[in-house]
């Protein structure tokens, strides 16, 4: 049981993970809580899906998944970016409100976007045209139920956060993107041009959210208001980990994912705690509930994170 | 120098943004006597609409004591108001898991008192953090006050809500059995089919007299609370909280105060809504109705309660207006994705446009006295004020 529900933790972790990232960076250096990010997933999963409808099964598959639904992943990256850098230059660029304003208006690109969606879409629940698989039989006997489409979400998740690393760490743009994360006004007196890196942030900031959408609709099924559900998971993520650190937003969005799937572990806290009834116990539905006391108690007593760079307070 | 007696040097004497929303009112407001007249609207439909605008001020009132007023970024509007609607729903409702059957007045003081403890249950840890962590933790909280009410049937019922919560009079002596007791009107001299004002017509007219009590008390209080000692030092802080803090104000403490009042008035509006619909769920905890809130109180400006009032009017009209759109078939769209587009472009117009909103606060920077030759008008003049723009 354990088994399996850390097996399901490490893929739900890695929705997460992509989208924290993104959270993370915009927050850095656009300076802003952008709660139109779980609905930038929204749109990366909605594109998806329409792409995937006209591609098909295209070809072969990996991993139970048709050569048609990577292309559509990557046209759902696309799109998220796209969406992004417009309403950055069309709105939140000409705006000058402070970082308190900003907050506020990106709920209002986030009712936007939700309500295009659901324009298009209507607000039923959809999903990818792909068969659900069984579990992998090999697991099985550990008790682990996942199948090859968990798999593949985990495995392209840790090749994008890979590549993410790489780009940070040996690439000029990263470079630029950390001094900037580091302390914008010396980024830009030391001749880097802060606005074209902020634009490539919200590029990928976004395309990642975009990649958790699609895998979040893969994971369980489309809604217009799937990220807006998880933008607060994310939220709790991001604090956990330590606002404007991308790797402390890896790092947090495991320990949220994780904490999020071994809820059910709790169930029967009851018989263990006096002055509890024994039946008593905290089931899966308060995992979100989790997140957000752990976000809340972070916060308190250590707004940095855990891996913050004690800029926070 | 009032209305009445000098009309013309009143409307010379607003600004320009008063006499747009002035006329917009009017005007708004003759289209709906239009609608009556002509039986476009139900009587007791239109009394149900400025019931609900009521309750949005309400709400705007108790967001505007604690942003306007102090600052706090405060996300959890949804669950002070839900806590209101429970509140008075468990004590009152006759399939509450609990009691049940008190009187709604002891209601809606175990509904002050629930809210009251949940303020200080949010607030105690949440006012210390900086302003966007706040607005991030609040509305963190209010989601796990959702989840509870939610899943613990045992005490609210979980999804199912709690049904059979008598009106706010159920109990008084006359005002229980007055709308029975009214006799029918039928106004027939109309153009247009008769109207009937029967019994859901005066009962209508009660919780419209309920809502536009609590609005006045609640206007009155506030209005006074801003131009105290007390309210000068929220504004402190609301500005520089540092500068407050070295004039040796506890701030801490003050936020409290401030949250907590602010938490009772969204309470009260739960209070109200509860009697009006007769139904409460876990589903009026939902975060889109702090949102509402929220572009009703930027967009009548903060700080400003008269905007308040303005943007809790504008919610219902973007609310209850887009219903009858339905009736147009050529419409390709839905209603509540329209509904959500409409709330959304128009914050992003808004933070564009007019940070400050329509009707900002334009005497809070000065000493009222000073400036108070008209007492009985005293939010207006001083024009170009920058107070209430939203910036932290």
């Amino acid at each position: 049981m354990v088994l399996d529900l850390l097996a399901n933790g490490l893929v739900y972790s890695s929705i997460i993970v992509l989208g924290s990232i993104g959270l993370s960076l915009v927050y850095s250096i656009a300076d802003f809580a952008n709660f139109a990010h779980g609905d930038t997933m929204t749109v990366g999963a909605y594109s998806a899906l329409v792409t995937f409808g006209a591609v098909g099964g295209l070809g072969g598959a990996i991993l139970g998944l048709p050569f048609g639904f990577f292309v559509a992943l990557v046209v759902g990256i696309a799109m998220a970016a796209v969406v992004a850098v417009v309403t950055e230059k069309v709105v939140y660029e000409g705006l000058d409100v402070g970082s308190i304003g900003l907050l506020i208006t990106s709920i209002g690109i986030a009712f936007v976007y939700r309500a295009v969606i659901q324009m298009g879409f209507s607000s039923d629940f959809t999903r990818y045209d792909i068969q659900a698989l069984r579990p992998i039989e090999a697991l099985l006997p550990y008790g682990v139920r996942v199948t090859e489409h968990d798999v593949a979400i985990f495995v392209s998740a840790v090749v994008l956060v890979t590549g993410l690393h790489v780009l940070l760490q040996y690439t000029d743009l990263g470079r630029k993107m950390r001094a900037m994360a580091d302390n914008p006004d010396l980024a830009r007196v030391s001749g880097i041009r802060t606005d074209r890196v902020k634009l490539w942030t919200w590029v990928i900031g976004a395309g990642l959210a975009g990649a958790g959408g699609v895998f979040l609709g893969l994971y369980g099924r489309l809604g217009p208001r799937m990220g807006f559900d998880l933008l607060l998971v994310i939220f709790a993520a991001v604090i956990l980990g330590g606002i404007g650190s991308v790797y402390g937003a890896m790092l947090g969005g495991v320990l949220i994912g994780m904490v999020n799937q071994l809820t059910p572990l709790l169930s029967g806290v009851g018989a263990l705690v006096p002055m509890v009834p024994d039946g008593w116990g905290i089931g899966l539905e308060y995992a979100n509930a989790l997140a957000f006391l752990i976000m809340v108690v972070v916060l308190l007593f250590r707004p940095t994170g855990i891996a913050g760079d004690g800029e926070g307070t | 120098m009032s209305v009445l007696s000098d009309p013309k040097g009143y409307w010379a004497d607003l600004t320009r943004a008063e006499q747009g929303v002035l006329a917009f009112v009017l005007g708004f407001a003759l289209l709906l006597l239009l609608g009556l007249l002509t039986g476009g609207i139900g009587p007791s439909y239109f009394l149900f609409l400025v019931g609900l605008a009521g309750m949005y001020a309400l709400l705007s009132f108790g967001l505007n004591a604690q942003w306007g007023y102090s600052g706090l970024i405060n996300f959890s509007v949804a669950a002070f108001f839900g806590i209101g609607a429970y509140g008075t729903a468990l004590a009152s409702a006759s399939s509450s898991p609990l009691a049940g059957g008190i009187p709604p007045i002891v209601g809606l003081f175990v509904a002050l008192a629930l809210a009251g403890i949940l303020a200080l249950c949010i607030g105690i840890p949440t006012l210390r953090l900086r302003a966007d962590y706040l607005a991030i933790a609040s509305i963190g909280l209010a989601e796990v006050v959702r989840i509870i009410i939610l899943n613990e049937g045992w005490l609210t019922n979980g999804s199912a809500g709690v049904r059979g919560i008598p009106g706010f009079f159920e109990g008084w002596p006359v005002l229980e059995t007055f709308p029975e007791t009214m006799p029918g009107v039928i106004v027939s001299f109309l153009p247009g089919p008769d109207i009937v004002l029967g019994t859901p017509f005066w009962r209508a007219l009660l919780n419209v007299a309920l809502v536009l009590t609590l609005v006045g008390i609640c206007y009155l209080v506030l209005r006074r609370v801003h131009r105290s000692p007390w309210g000068r030092v929220l504004r402190t802080i609301r500005s520089d909280e540092d500068a407050a803090r070295a004039l040796g104000k506890n701030t801490y403490s003050y936020k409290m105060q401030a949250f907590v009042l602010g938490s009772l008035i969204m309470a009260l509006a739960g209070v109200f809504y509860a009697h009006l619909n007769l139904y409460v769920g876990p589903g009026d905890l939902n975060p889109i109705t702090t949102f509402y809130v929220w572009v009703a109180v930027i967009l009548g400006g903060s700080g400003s309660n008269r905007g308040a009032l303005f943007g809790g009017f504008v919610i219902v009209a973007i609310q209850q207006g887009t219903r009858f759109l339905n009736e147009f078939a050529w419409i390709p769209v839905d209603v509540a994705p329209l509904r959500l587009l409409l709330i959304g472009v128009l914050i992003v117009l808004l933070m564009r446009f007019r940070p400050q909103g329509v009707l900002p606060p334009q005497r809070e920077l000065i000493w009222s006295s000073v400036v108070d030759d008209a007492p009985s008008q005293p939010d207006r003049g001083v024009r170009g004020s920058k107070a209430g723009e939203s910036d932290d």
